[in-house]
């Protein structure tokens, strides 16, 4: 069996009206054994990037404490928050580091840009295990189910959603989506990030 | 003659009688009607075959069966569940009832158990009591009647969108409401269009055309098909169950 | 085969191990302690490969055991956790990976909780209200699900493992004898007969 299936899990963003949203499901488990439902994919980087990563989960943890050290030595270096463009590229260079030794995760990346003018756009990405940046304009997916969460996502997403609806869109896209992968699901979590605020949520899901 | 044959194992030669030819087939069925739908892209591997290979037949006026899987074995298939239907006619002077049909075509898949058809089928139509069937089979013909399913290449990205579409899974009726159990004709035709636009924009083996037979029981008025551009009719009485199909265009690349 | 199990409840963490140590088909010992303490509210029990278990447990014991020599008091049960998963994730991708899976169960004096850690030998680590290491987790996790009480007093929280315990006597075929069972609390670490 592949390592990237061998502790489950499915993590997505989406684009919303000058805002963004990333959720990932709650699944830890040992191949078909679930060993615990408490297990969250996605992390805050800055007040208006959060990053998901779904795969092996020893390679979560790592690459979440291995980002947390590298965007606090850019934020003490440069004085100022990382964006969410540079911090993509960082995600791509660390995996690429390990190019030939990979770490087994897929990150997914959502994110509020700043303008000249001041307003927030909303950014998101993904990339392999690699580092192959993918910037989509409309919602990007990872992990067990993201073949489900491909085609639910095609149906349910539409552009400029507001906050509120686009809450909706990804929670429904991610617990329909997972309800149909074994290895992911028994819940769900969702950040939505708005300029001023970030909504988070957890969803309760079923639990076979 | 090189040496190395000699230290090498006994040579073997395999001959694999089946090939996977893509698509995606679906189908919905509604309190007095069902819909059966199929894209026509035909490939094998990276390499389409053709663009127009129909994969939903026309059985009787009542039962429509669409076949994904191994192209070749889906129209042998067809072609034989079809001259049983016929022999039935002529036995019987009546067309069989979709629920026979059902059974028939578990027999014909279980007599191949050991060699089987590779091929999914969906058998849509309508049932003698007058309601809208949809009946789902694996390739060795275990089946179940449901309300709706999707199957073949891209059936993990179709059947959770109909799950939160037409079971409304995952989702709260508004206090003191409750969801309805079969959704009207227009709806599915939307959900049916939309589940195969987002097939084909994520599935390389889903495109080019799709074919949505619409099946209507007997005395069921032509509400929801009113104004429906290239709507052909391909029932053979008028006062039965009629058949009609309905051709889109999907993207082609 | 090799079993351990942990549990916590109102304030304290039980964790149990079987107390053999075998060799292939050889039982070459029968009252093998495999729970270490490794600070005044932190208890680890390790199973994994022979050989890899015992060495990797040492390590992590003099490594805790010198953070708290060095800052005058112990690390937290979080921070130990996290330092003890590391080890093993870089040790994962080193030329000789230690194959030692971990139930890390302390009590947080300062937030006054108990806390509960699986880890698995590629560093894989969940917080978690219970949890089993080896065969014994296929029969005692179902029992777990529906046994478990958050909230029990010690006595509710024994029994449940006695359950589990039973449980794997009953069905696994090679089901381990005697187990050693210890619970940490905010007085400290004790051991327990069952």
């Amino acid at each position: 069996m592949s390592i990237m299936e061998y502790n489950g899990g499915s993590v997505i963003a989406m684009v919303g009206k000058g805002c963004v949203a990333i959720g990932s499901d709650l699944r830890l488990g040992n191949q078909a054994l679930t060993v615990a439902t408490n297990f969250e994919k996605v992390f805050p980087v800055t007040d208006r990037i959060y990053l998901g990563m779904s795969g092996l989960a020893t390679d979560v943890v790592t690459l979440r404490e291995q980002f947390r050290f590298r965007v606090n030595m850019y934020t003490i270096k440069e004085e100022r928050d990382i964006e969410p463009e540079a911090f993509a590229h960082l995600v791509s260079s660390t995996l690429y580091e390990r190019r030939f030794g990979p770490y087994f995760i897929e990150p997914v990346m959502a994110g509020l840009w700043k303008t000249q003018k001041g307003e927030h756009k909303p950014y998101i990405a993904a990339a392999d295990l690699i580092g192959c940046l993918n910037f989509a304009k409309d919602f990007v997916v990872a992990g067990t189910a993201s073949e489900k969460l491909f085609g639910v996502a095609e149906g349910l997403w539409e552009p400029d959603l507001e906050p509120e609806d686009l809450f909706e869109t990804i929670s429904q896209t991610l617990l329909n989506g997972v309800d149909r992968d074994a290895f992911s699901g028994w819940g769900a979590i969702i950040h939505v990030i708005t300029p001023d605020k970030v909504i988070t949520r957890t969803l309760k899901g079923r639990m076979d | 003659m090189s040496s190395l044959n000699d230290v090498a194992g006994p040579q073997q030669r395999q001959f694999n009688p089946y090939t996977e030819n893509g698509g995606t087939i679906l189908a919905i069925a509604g309190t007095d009607f069902s819909v059966i739908a199929g894209d026509t892209r035909q490939s094998e591997g990276y390499n389409i075959q053709t663009r127009y290979a129909p994969k939903v037949f026309r059985l009787t006026d009542r039962a429509v069966l669409a076949v994904n899987g191994f192209a070749a074995d889906g129209n042998m298939f067809v072609k034989k569940v079809k001259q049983r239907l016929e022999w039935y006619r002529h036995a019987h002077a009546k067309d069989m009832p979709l629920h026979a049909i059902a059974r028939l075509i578990q027999t014909m898949l279980y007599a191949r158990r050991f060699f089987p058809y590779y091929v999914y089928n969906i058998l849509g139509g309508i049932e003698d009591d007058g309601s809208g069937a949809v009946y789902s089979f694996d390739p060795v013909g275990s089946y179940e009647r449901e309300t709706c399913r999707a199957a073949g290449a891209a059936q993990s990205l179709v059947q959770p969108f109909l799950d939160n579409q037409i079971y409304f899974k995952n989702q709260q009726p508004a206090p003191g409401t409750s969801f309805p159990a079969h959704l009207p004709l227009p709806i599915v035709l939307k959900l049916v269009i939309d589940s195969f636009t987002g097939a084909t924009e994520r599935h390389i083996e889903v495109g080019d055309g799709l074919e949505m037979y619409v099946v209507l029981a007997k005395g069921r008025d032509l509400s929801g098909l009113e104004g429906i551009v290239g709507l052909q009719e391909l029932s053979t009485k008028s006062d039965g169950e009629r058949i009609f199909v309905i051709r889109r265009e999907l993207k082609k690349d | 085969m090799e079993c351990s199990f942990a549990l916590t409840g109102k304030d304290y963490v039980i964790v149990a191990a079987d107390t053999t140590a075998a060799r292939s088909i050889v039982k070459m010992k029968g009252d093998e302690d495999k729970i270490k303490t490794l600070g005044p509210h932190l208890l680890m029990a390790y199973s994994g490969e022979p050989g890899d278990t015992v060495q990797f447990a040492e390590y992590v014991e003099r490594n805790i055991r010198l953070y708290q020599i060095r800052n005058l008091y112990p690390l937290r049960p979080a921070s130990a956790a996290s330092w003890i998963r590391r080890s093993l994730a870089d040790s994962l991708r080193s030329r000789s990976p230690y194959s030692v899976n971990l139930l890390l169960g302390g009590y947080d004096t300062a937030a006054q909780t108990p806390s509960l850690y699986w880890i698995d030998y590629l560093g894989t680590i969940a917080t978690v209200p219970f949890a089993c290491h080896g065969y014994g987790s296929y029969f005692a996790l179902s029992l777990l699900d529906r046994y478990h009480n958050p909230e029990g007093s010690l006595e509710e929280g024994l029994e449940t493992l006695k359950r589990c315990i039973d449980e794997v006597a009953k069905r696994l075929v090679v089901s381990p004898g005697k187990y050693k069972v210890k619970v940490v609390d905010k007085d400290g670490i004790r051991e327990i007969e069952l």
